[in-house]
């Protein structure tokens, strides 16, 4: 289910009212099968996914908190997504569920159980990592199999190819489940806040599966971590009417950003990034605008919504984005673009792997190793891969001269603002330029465009530059009036009569666009 | 409660619900038939009590603004063109219908109405109810313009109009008057003049795209002339059953080939008309007027005709009319000049 269908905007209303008419367990199980709903609206085959790693992760956080689960009740978890392929089987032939597949599934339980199980033969120190390890192999092969494996035999079969020699093609079509990078890494990120001790094991499976599933944020973040957001979740808290208020506020700023400006750019940035096109340097650059506006809009209006959603159950989500489009240096940027992801990653990846605390080449490797696996997270590419090397290289060059001399987190504006920003702009929308393409060739002919400046492509640039003014200028009209406030949903912070007249047009603007639904480009990931 | 009503939400509510009940009240007139996508019989025409039928611009028929009498006054000869955006011109006085009155007036001693009641985008099928609706005026004669272009809108709106009947709740956002208007609005005035077609056609997705796409795909053409086709013939039966004269002009195209000179194509419109004629139905070929030396001077485009194209058609449709008057049923009575 989308959060622009008109399926949502009835599933809301029922969740909110159901909600907030119960209380306690019954709320928590309201959430839990809400958020499977929600997602079954996708796929349902792919809820066996989820509850993987749900369990794995259920059962390794409380191994690691040291208290053991009862057998019995780890074995029947362990068996729980091979028993959902076998209700799909049953009773949902139109899934596509096959016996083998019950079967892998079925095998794949016992063998974790197993493991899980024999775990509790070691003790100490060795025991806790056995259980650490055991889920983050578990989750990652998950993850590593349905993102990443088409890929990989991919490359390979191309690098051999390339030393000439025969491979037979795989035939094995995978789909990504959607959401996958999201989940995975908000439960394993909850494995190793435990394992390091910073946060208690839930002990409710229903709460932990709820926390895991969460409907507003489970299939493109924000990423959150269990100790901020199971709290929150197991809080019988009443109903207050700024949760309403806001998260409506929420909502509406979501859509715009959507539903205006993000699908209205995507008009000129699929023109311009189709293979077909064949590209001048106008139109080059009026396309990765477009589709930097897009990104910006798609994503952080689906935060925003998800946000908003959230809100309305009296639920505090992290912060994602934050005006990244005025950040005046790499690192600045990454602290305002997909915070909660530059966050997993800095605190799960390149402080793990000594962050700055060892010599200068040292961070550098880091930087460039977390940038790299940052980038392949975004999808199975080697576009990715560049676009990810790309932002590394910016980070490690931005600490020599004479980029460095532009570094600083200023939020106020002096004069090196005038000569980062632009500059960073610039850089980030080259970034864009990589993660646009569809491979490296058509990056080529992208780059190459820039050195065509004659009007030999017979469309009309100029009317299409109107297009993208009109849906841009709105945005940051908006951006300027919340800037104050450090928050991108700030218009709730306004005096009533402006904010009124905000949200009035706000809406007027969102129907004035409101074509067919259409999807986010962050559920790919 | 009270805390939940907060006054911006108050305020937007307020406005729109005031916008709303502004747009209903003051100008239910002019959002007649809006819901009904072109195949509400009576949207447009404004029969008033003193027997004055008015043409106005409602729920998306964009007539020109016009006035006749329910009755055909004595002594006048009155024609109502039906037809697409082609008809209807680039403004009232500088499309073929008005320069047919002006024609006729000079040449003849008797009243002429050239009403035109085409509209744009209007394909054979909602023609047709404006064609049932023209023949209650006691028309002296029809002319139909017949154009192949407008099928898919004509499918569409008669989707959109089958669909608003139902309260799926994918549509109650545009029940709401002013929301329907502000996307229409902002689809026709934004986005089909700053978007070039070549990107429509590759955002194929929204109404106007698929329009884009439709209009280049062969089988689309074929089916939009088998279209045409089967509605003209039931349009012809219609006129004949009410015994007025029929003038079919049939379109023509501009059509310009990579390195190749321009060319006047008919689509088989010509051909197809010519099959219809009889007693009481005559054609005159668009292909056959501009024939000349200069023809691509006459269009705007590809389908549409500048002032001077529009000119030359109303005489090339005089000159049928008085050159077969007896089969135009032209009336014989004379009134003073200046009458």
């Amino acid at each position: 289910m989308s959060f622009i269908s008109w399926q949502y905007l009835l599933f809301l209303p029922c969740i909110f009212i159901l909600y907030w008419t119960l209380s306690g367990r019954k709320r928590l199980l309201l959430l839990l099968a809400a958020s499977y709903w929600f997602y079954a609206g996708w796929d349902v085959r792919f809820l066996a996914l989820v509850l993987s790693t749900t369990v794995i992760d259920f059962l390794c956080g409380l191994s690691l908190d040291g208290k053991r689960t009862a057998p019995v009740t780890a074995l029947l978890l362990s068996l729980t997504p091979a028993a959902w392929t076998g209700v799909c089987y049953l009773f949902l032939p139109a899934a596509g569920i096959s016996p083998g597949v019950m079967g892998l599934a079925a095998a794949l339980g016992l063998i974790f159980f197993g493991i899980h199980e024999s775990l509790w033969a070691f003790a100490g120190e060795g025991r806790r990592r056995g259980f650490l390890i055991l889920s983050i192999c578990f989750c990652l092969a998950i993850l590593a199999f349905f993102k990443y494996f088409g890929f990989f035999v991919q490359s390979a079969r191309t690098l051999l190819e390339t030393a000439g020699l025969h491979t037979d093609p795989v035939l094995l079509k995978i789909i990504l489940p959607v959401g996958i990078s999201f989940y995975t890494f908000q439960s394993l990120g909850y494995v190793i806040d435990i394992y390091r001790g910073v946060a208690p094991a839930c002990r409710s499976f229903v709460t932990f599966a709820a926390f895991d599933a969460f409907f507003p944020q489970m299939v493109s973040g924000p990423i959150e971590r269990g100790q901020q957001l199971i709290p929150q979740l197991e809080a019988d808290h009443s109903f207050k009417p700024s949760y309403l208020q806001d998260g409506l506020s929420m909502i509406l700023v979501g859509f715009f950003k959507k539903v205006f400006v993000a699908d209205n750019c995507a008009v000129l940035a699929n023109y311009a990034f189709d293979p077909a096109t064949h590209l001048n340097g106008y139109w080059a650059v009026l396309g990765v605008v477009a589709f930097a506006f897009q990104i910006y809009g798609d994503f952080s209006g689906y935060t925003d919504m998800a946000r908003g959603s959230a809100k309305l159950l009296g639920i505090d989500l992290v912060e994602n984005f934050r005006f990244p489009y005025l950040a005046q240096n790499p690192s600045d940027f990454w602290s305002r673009w997909h915070i909660s992801l530059s966050n997993w990653f800095r605190d799960y990846l390149y402080i793990p792997l000594g962050g700055n605390r060892g010599g200068r080449w040292q961070t550098l490797r880091n930087l460039g190793v977390t940038m790299l696996l940052a980038g392949l997270w975004h999808g199975a590419s080697w576009i990715f891969v560049l676009w990810g090397a790309y932002h590394g290289a910016l980070l490690i060059a931005y600490r020599f001269p004479p980029l460095n001399l532009l570094s600083g987190r200023d939020d106020r504006f002096s004069w090196r603002s005038w000569l980062a920003l632009p500059l960073m702009w610039v850089f980030i929308l080259v970034g864009w330029a990589m993660f646009r393409s569809a491979d490296l060739p058509q990056l080529g002919s992208w780059f190459g465009a820039l050195g065509h400046w004659q009007a030999a492509l017979d469309l009309p640039w100029k009317s299409s530059c109107l297009w993208l003014l009109l849906h841009t200028v709105p945005l940051i009209l908006l951006q300027l009036l919340t800037l104050k406030y450090r928050d991108e949903t700030g218009v709730r912070h306004l005096p009533w009569p402006v904010k009124g007249t905000v949200y009035l047009l706000l809406l007027l603007l969102v129907v004035s666009s409101s074509e067919q639904d259409k999807e986010f480009i962050y559920f790919q990931f | 409660m009270k805390k939940l009503i907060t006054p911006a939400f108050l305020m937007v509510v307020v406005i729109l619900a005031l916008a709303e009940l502004t747009a209903r009240v003051f100008f239910a007139q002019d959002i007649s038939g809006r819901f009904a996508y072109g195949y509400d019989p009576q949207a447009g025409f404004a029969e008033q009590q003193d027997g004055t039928v008015k043409l106005f611009r409602a729920g998306g028929r964009r007539f020109h603004p016009q006035s006749f009498k329910r009755q055909c006054p004595p002594d006048t000869y009155r024609i109502f063109v039906v037809g697409d955006s082609v008809p209807r011109g680039p403004s009232f006085k500088t499309a073929y219908p008005w320069f047919l009155g002006v024609a006729l007036q000079q040449q003849q001693h008797f009243r002429v109405e050239s009403i035109n009641l085409a509209l744009p985008g209007y394909g054979a099928r909602r023609c047709q109810v404006v064609l049932q609706k023209a023949l209650e005026f006691e028309p002296s004669l029809i002319i139909m313009h017949v154009n192949d272009t407008n099928k898919w809108e004509d499918e569409r709106e008669w989707r959109r109009s089958q669909e608003f009947q139902g309260w799926h709740p994918s549509h109650w956002l545009m029940k709401v008057f002013i929301f329907r208007r502000l996307y229409e609005a902002k689809l026709e005035k934004v986005f089909w003049p700053l978007v070039p077609d070549q990107i429509r056609l590759k955002h194929a997705v929204s109404d106007a795209d698929a329009q884009v796409a439709a209009s280049k795909d062969p089988e689309e053409i074929a089916a939009r002339i088998r279209l045409a086709r089967e509605t003209m013939v039931e349009n012809v039966a219609l006129v004949r059953r009410h015994q007025v004269p029929l003038l079919l002009i049939s379109q023509c195209r501009l059509e310009k080939d990579d390195g190749q000179p321009p060319q006047l194509t008919d689509h088989g419109l010509d051909a197809m008309c010519a099959a219809l004629t009889g007693p009481g139905v005559y054609h005159l070929s668009m292909r056959e007027v501009f024939n000349g030396p200069d023809f691509a001077s006459y269009f705007a485009d590809s389908g549409h005709l500048k002032s001077q194209g529009h000119q030359l058609l109303a005489e090339a449709i005089s000159r049928k009319i008085l050159g077969e008057r007896a089969n135009f049923g032209l009336p014989g009575v004379k009134v003073a000049a200046g009458q």
